[in-house]
């Protein structure tokens, strides 16, 4: 217990830039050694990433809970892409996100509202069941948003390429456009209808919450708002008008960057809600 | 170690020579019987396009096979005179001649840096010698390394990353957009060699639908015929251009055939967006290059290809030293483990025949001193003599050990043979 206690945001975030200095160097020189090593250290990274959410159970609705949920969905997505996509530069993406989002998560780990740890048996029964209800749907679409923001940026680099006609396929492998633009498409298929359902319970909420006035403006509603109108304009763009993908591409960043926004900014629910 | 390699490939002959001394699967076996029973040697024969070239390995206690015995035996089996062979032989020996075949295998003696066809060429080469049971304990451990050694360098550099000919740079650029092209619709205009070939390419990925229009109704019938493709008459070229997801483009008119302005007004809005790629491979253009927009329309001419294949070319040379790196190490490692196991039953032999004489002399020692030695004289005695077998021994064994991390211990395991009276 006491080893699982002295795991730190230290040794989560050290395991995963060993990880990403190793696919980095693979970059530089080919050879099945560096991947394996990569993934041993992403491996170990995950397991201590878990362990930590076990045991210290961070509340999805700090920033610092939400943010290290959301890296460790991603840590798993970097795993099963590295193992799945073997030939490809995908951890070369994901883990500066991970790394990003714990290093976001440690930023804000005192600076939060509070530090509130996650009352599993509390958030599955009585009143706060459809808080909970809400808190996944956002963390799912915060994952949604995620991978589409991922295989916007691949997107992007890959579809350079092609527009400067760069020879395909040379330092940096990358799944085909199609493959990317599909992986975008789904994730914010998906995404939108739990942003839909988790907004529409996050709202019947709020008049519930400390301050009803504040509760409405605060950054968070108004980015998680926003992000709403984003995926509007982004599934019109792709269904109604025929957008290139290219352009919806960058809306998906777009939408990323306000996802952040929403993740790193105090819940109304949370604030002077410290156990 | 008593191996040679014998042979000549495209640099030093010329391909009317290579192709006099391309062996079949009858004269491969002519030869390797004749090569076992002629000179008691282990052979594999190895023959591609770029190369002919014969493994040859003997015990150490005979003389090898140099090129002048092989041109005679290469011209009495292709009925050539060995003058004109000779000259145009190499031959690389032992250590060399597994550094040859390592090398070989790999591609880094290949006309195409990196090409894979030659591991699987040396593959076959052996496993038919194999077959014909004409190879040894030499050749069954240097073929199946070879083959390691080219997987290695395979996966451990970049030298065989990317294709390297510009109908195959093509498709790489298929592979960078699409993940499949069992939904696709490959169109084919003109009959131009280039675009066969690489249609060649694109119909192994199995495309749902192959288009092919020509000038000549005929010409197209005939080339969608023999690409299992469907004819679409040259006035129809628009609607066709609406539906394909890759243009291969060959024609030989004068003008460009898609002009921008008749992409734009009657093909792009009826697209609806969808991704199309387009190679231009005739000269001059059949494509206004200014369709070109590196997102919904791709055009690719000629040129672009050349450049990608040129740029993979030296991007696989720039992993030369990496790959010759890896060469040399299997090389060392091969002729060291080789050696180590030929020397392992001549050092234990040694030793076995030393502690034998030891243990005589010791016996009779004891014997003589019978009940005047008390119990730990007679264990410092016994380790006196173990001490002085040991030291006396070690020079040797060290020179033997020595010799063959360098390659050569041959001559050294005879001589000690010879000086202790070991059997072979």
């Amino acid at each position: 217990m006491s080893l699982i206690q002295g795991i730190h945001h230290y040794c989560i975030g050290l395991s995963y830039l060993c990880a990403l200095l190793l696919e980095l160097a693979r970059l530089f020189w080919p050879g099945k050694g560096w991947r394996v090593a990569g993934l041993v250290f992403g491996a170990a990274g995950l397991f201590a990433h878990t362990a930590y959410l076990l045991f210290n159970q961070p509340s999805p609705a700090v920033p610092y809970g939400s943010l290290l949920l959301l890296a460790w969905v991603l840590a798993l997505f970097y795993i099963y892409g590295t193992i799945h996509h073997a030939k490809q530069t995908w951890a070369v993406f994901v883990l500066p996100v991970v790394l990003g989002l714990i290093v976001a998560s440690r930023v804000l780990f005192k600076t939060g509202p509070d530090s509130a740890a996650f009352d599993a048996a509390g958030w599955l029964t009585g009143d706060r069941f459809w808080a909970s209800v809400h808190g996944v749907l956002i963390l799912l679409t915060s994952v949604g948003v995620s991978v589409s923001f991922l295989a916007s940026v691949m997107y992007l680099i890959q579809a350079r390429r092609l527009r400067k006609k760069l020879a395909p396929v040379s330092a940096l492998p990358m799944l085909s456009l199609e493959r990317l633009e599909t992986m975008n498409r789904r994730a914010l298929n998906v995404a939108f209808p739990m942003l839909t359902v988790g907004l529409l319970v996050g709202t019947l909420l709020l008049p519930h919450g400390p301050s009803l006035g504040d509760n409405w403006l605060s950054v968070k509603v108004l980015s998680t708002a926003a992000l709403w109108v984003v995926f509007l304009v982004l599934l019109y763009l792709r269904y109604g008008a025929h957008v290139p993908a290219r352009r919806l591409a960058l809306f998906s960043i777009a939408a990323f960057a306000l996802l952040l926004v929403a993740l790193v900014t105090a819940h109304p629910f949370a604030v002077g809600g410290a156990k | 170690m008593n191996l040679r390699a014998i042979g000549c490939n495209v640099e030093s002959a010329a391909v009317e020579l290579r192709e006099k001394l391309a062996f079949d699967a009858a004269k491969t076996q002519k030869a390797l019987a004749e090569l076992n029973a002629r000179f008691a040697a282990e052979a594999v024969v190895l023959g591609t396009c770029n190369r002919v070239e014969i493994y040859v390995s003997r015990a150490e206690t005979v003389a090898p096979l140099h090129v002048p015995l092989m041109a005679e035996f290469l011209a009495e089996i292709h009925g050539l005179s060995a003058s004109t062979i000779a000259p145009h032989l190499y031959e690389h020996a032992d250590a060399a001649a597994a550094k040859h075949l390592f090398r070989v295998a790999a591609g880094l003696d290949s006309v195409v840096v990196g090409e894979s066809q030659i591991s699987g060429q040396v593959k076959e080469a052996y496993e038919s010698a194999l077959k014909l049971t004409a190879t040894g304990p030499l050749l069954n451990t240097l073929f199946p390394a070879a083959l390691r050694v080219s997987k290695r360098v395979r996966s451990e550099t970049g030298i065989a990353q990317g294709h390297v000919s510009v109908a195959s740079a093509a498709v790489d650029y298929v592979r960078q957009v699409f993940s499949t092209l069992t939904d696709k619709t490959v169109l084919v205009i003109g009959a131009g060699e280039m675009g066969r070939l690489a249609l060649n390419h694109l119909t192994e990925r199995h495309p749902a639908a192959v288009l092919v229009t020509n000038r000549s109704p005929e010409r197209a019938a005939a080339s969608a015929a023999e690409c299992g493709g469907r004819a679409v008459p040259w006035e129809h070229l628009d609607d066709a251009l609406v539906q394909a997801d890759i243009v291969l483009s060959t024609t030989g008119a004068p003008e460009p055939i898609v002009t921008r302005r008749r992409f734009d007004d009657k093909v792009r809005r009826r697209r609806a967006g969808r991704t199309l790629l387009v190679f231009d491979m005739a000269v001059p253009r059949d494509f206004d290059p200014a369709i070109h927009d590196g997102d919904a329309v791709s055009v690719f001419n000629v040129d672009d290809l050349a450049r990608v294949a040129d740029e993979r070319m030296a991007e696989r040379r720039r992993h030369l030293p990496a790959a010759e790196q890896i060469v040399d190490a299997e090389v060392t490692k091969f002729v060291k483990e080789w050696n180590t196991r030929q020397d392992g039953p001549v050092i234990g032999q040694l030793n076995a025949e030393a502690e034998k004489i030891r243990d005589e002399i010791l016996a009779a020692l004891m014997t003589k001193m019978n009940g005047r030695l008390s119990a730990k004289e007679r264990s410092e005695i016994e380790y006196a003599f173990r001490l002085f077998q040991s030291k006396l021994l070690h020079g040797p064994i060290a020179a033997l050990k020595e010799s063959s991390r360098e390659g050569h211990s041959g001559g050294l395991r005879e001589a000690i043979m010879k000086l202790f009276g070991l059997k072979g």
